[in-house]
């Protein structure tokens, strides 16, 4: 058995229940309406897994390609990452296809003999766990500096006024005497 | 060697997130950082003489309630419900029919269900049921009713400041319920009880003493809007006066306090006095009445009433004959739909008519105020103003609706046709997400605080999505909006869901195009950036 070649044979139905299974860490009720929904400005959470686990699959398949890996990673993650999870609970998603093609394929390849195919898909599997424990991370550091950066904002100019801060003045920094 | 026996499925126990099957009822509110905001200051509801002001905080197990809390509570409930027809209609006839389920920016982006409109309502109506309905006194739960505890009280707490009031829901229902004005009905319980936050109450509390939301003096207002003076002045080489507190003028301007201090409303203020100047409008600002917002409308109506009637207070004072407010967004809500009933009829105003164009806007005839993009429209309908679009051409453009301007009232076509005659580029984003089914910034009602962060993301998805779109199909860099909480709240969105984009308010655009007369040729734009063509 070559594990590789099935896993692209069989993508379409791996993909579908790769969503399913991250549609799961959602109520039962809200599942409900993302799954049905197929709009995707009204149903951008729902929408946006679809089409990116799909795309993710076939990154990981080919895996060759490590920023567009990296960019689908982030359309989900980014997501994860402000709704009510633990960092754990949001990056679980890439397990889910590891605990998904575990089941499917362990038992035959075990019998083949072949469960190193197994092994050296799993690496890759967390490759792509840590890589998307780094876009985790980038996008709580940027909720927190977002944080900071409103609250200068907000009070532009009564920093000013209170001489806290002043403004870079007109033209180029060298005319500035 | 020992041997590691592993099983298919035992890594995966311990991250089965499959969240528990139990009814909403049984599913208990999670307080966590980022889904709550800071509970207002003791000192602060001292001053505005609400109650149980006391140090707490929302994920403390002792809230500190008032010993007969749960009194206080039915017999508030009893009194609105008497007061206002509406609460009790919105009480009753929800056939839980499920249309305005998944229409919440908050349930979009979250997927908790008690974000779904319908259940939010549904924190209210089961103790309604409960505590005034003979089915639910009866039936209790079979008939989806249940008696008031802690820790319910907690969950009103958490869900009815994770709603933005924006109404967007109200529009999908068959019968017109109206979640926003239930939210603002949970919250007037919840201040019974000592249970409100501070990002409502302290700029409630600085609007009475000083007339806006972050307690500047007058001096000091004054004082930051001659920066502004200055500020025009090096970039159109033209001093401007801004004429304040001064009796005997035509018309009193009025803006939100955001407009005056925060980035970037301040461009589009500067917007506004380019405009006046242009036009030589015979009118005078207030320090007194330095504030558009009126927060009172996140936390009770009466304190909203007491808000609003500085307006008209200070225009009676200086005796002007009309008022033209800035671009805001709740203002707009109160002035539209609460004004006339609270504070109304103000007959010692006159119908307001521009002074330029004759126009006469009749939709403002009650309430004597006027929305400041429909009297730009018409300055540029009658071609009153001297324009050079081509200065916005470094931004490719799009237009966000504000919640209560776009469902609040009806401002839809003036601000796309003030934007279309300023700028070149302009894109809509997609229909669903536009108009009066615009989707929130996940700010307003008084949760544009930084500590709710995470929550704004979350509700703030849909709209960013919709951003994020038309910037990579059509390169759209900036996103105007006629509201000063959208101008604060929308600016992380855009960083967090569509990276690249500014925000601004219409008449930064407007102050860019405009051409004044003997003003010098402009190198940079408002913000002090190149103009096309002036980047060497
Ligand atoms: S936030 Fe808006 S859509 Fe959501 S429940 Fe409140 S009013 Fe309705
Ligand atoms: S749309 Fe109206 S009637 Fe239907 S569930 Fe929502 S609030 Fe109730």
């Amino acid at each position: 058995m070559d594990l590789a070649q099935r896993l692209v044979e069989e993508r379409t139905e791996l993909a579908t229940k790769w969503l399913d299974l991250l549609l799961q860490t959602y109520p039962e009720q809200t599942q409900k309406l993302w799954r049905r929904n197929k709009d995707p400005f009204t149903n951008p959470v729902g929408q946006t897994f679809r089409q990116a686990l799909s795309e993710l699959l076939d990154l990981v398949l080919d895996w060759s390609d490590a920023e567009a890996v990296s960019e689908a990673l982030d359309k989900i993650v980014r997501i994860r990452a402000v709704q009510d999870f633990s960092p754990s609970q949001a990056l679980s998603f890439v397990y889910l296809l590891k605990r998904l093609v575990r089941e499917r394929y362990w038992r035959e390849l075990e019998k083949a003999g072949a469960l190193n195919q197994l092994w050296n898909f799993e690496t890759r599997l967390d490759n792509l766990a840590l890589m998307a424990f780094d876009v985790y991370t980038k996008c709580r550091e940027q909720v927190y500096e977002m944080r900071v950066s409103e609250v200068k904002h907000a009070q532009h100019k009564l920093l000013l006024r209170a001489k806290m801060i002043v403004d870079i003045p007109a033209g180029k920094a060298e005319e500035a005497g | 060697m020992a041997d590691f026996k592993t099983k298919p499925d035992e890594l995966y126990k311990s991250i089965d997130h499959t969240p528990p099957k139990a009814g909403w009822m049984d599913v208990p509110a999670q307080f966590r950082p980022g889904n709550w905001c800071y509970p207002a200051k003791p000192e602060v509801l001292d001053y505005i003489g609400f109650p149980n002001g006391r140090k707490w905080s929302p994920a403390d197990e002792d809230w500190k309630l008032p010993e007969n809390w749960k009194d206080i509570i039915h017999q508030g409930f009893r009194e609105r419900l008497e007061k206002f027809r509406s609460l009790k209609i919105f009480m009753d006839v929800c056939v839980r029919c499920g249309a305005c389920a998944d229409k919440c920016h908050y349930f979009i982006g979250s997927g908790d269900p008690k974000n779904m409109p319908v259940l939010r309502a549904e924190l209210l109506r089961s103790v309604y049921r409960k505590d005034f309905t003979t089915a639910g006194k009866i039936l209790g739960k079979l008939n989806g009713a249940r008696v008031l505890e802690e820790d319910v009280l907690k969950e009103w707490f958490l869900y009815f400041y994770q709603c933005t009031e924006c109404r967007r829901c109200s529009l999908f229902c068959p019968y017109g319920i109206d979640t926003a004005e239930i939210t603002m009905m949970a919250r007037e319980l919840l201040n019974l009880v000592g249970c409100n936050i501070n990002w409502i109450q302290e700029p409630v509390a600085n609007c009475q003493r000083t007339g806006n939301h972050l307690g500047i003096q007058p001096h000091a207002f004054k004082d930051i809007v001659d920066f502004m003076v200055d500020d025009i002045e090096e970039v159109t080489g033209k001093r401007i006066h801004v004429p304040m507190n001064e009796k005997g003028h035509e018309i009193l301007f009025i803006t939100p306090s955001g407009d005056v201090f925060a980035d970037p409303g301040i461009y589009t203020f500067m917007g506004y006095l380019m405009l006046f100047d242009a036009i030589g409008l015979d009118y005078t600002m207030s320090t007194y009445a330095s504030e558009g917002g009126n927060f009172g409308l996140f936390t009770d109506n009466v304190v909203a009433k007491k808000l609003n009637a500085k307006m008209y207070a200070e225009a009676k004072r200086l005796g002007v004959k009309w008022i033209l407010g800035g671009e805001c967004g709740h203002m707009w809500r109160v002035i539209n739909q609460y004004m006339d009933t609270f504070n109304g009829p103000p007959d010692f105003l006159q119908m307001p008519k521009s002074p330029i164009t004759g126009t006469v806007f009749k939709n403002a005839a009650s309430t004597k105020m006027v929305h400041i993009t429909e009297f730009t429209a018409d300055l540029i309908k009658h071609r009153k103003l001297k324009l050079d679009p081509s200065r916005n051409d470094h931004f490719t453009v799009t237009f966000h609706d504000s919640c209560n301007p776009a469902r609040g009232m009806g401002l839809l076509e003036e601000p796309r046709y003030v934007i279309k005659n300023v700028c070149n580029n302009f894109y809509e984003m997609p229909a669903q997400t536009i108009r009066e089914q615009t989707f929130c910034c996940a700010g307003g009602a008084g949760l544009g605080t930084d500590e709710f962060m995470d929550m704004r993301m979350r509700g703030g998805l849909p709209r960013g999505n919709a951003l994020r779109y038309v910037r990579d199909k059509y390169g759209v860099n900036r996103m105007a909006c006629i509201c000063a909480i959208d101008r604060a709240t929308l600016v992380p969105l855009a960083d967090y869901w569509a990276n690249g984009v500014d925000i601004s308010g219409i008449h930064e655009l407007v102050g860019n195009a405009l051409i004044l007369d003997g003003e010098k040729e402009r190198e940079v734009d408002l913000r002090q950036e190149p103009l096309p063509g002036k980047e060497g």
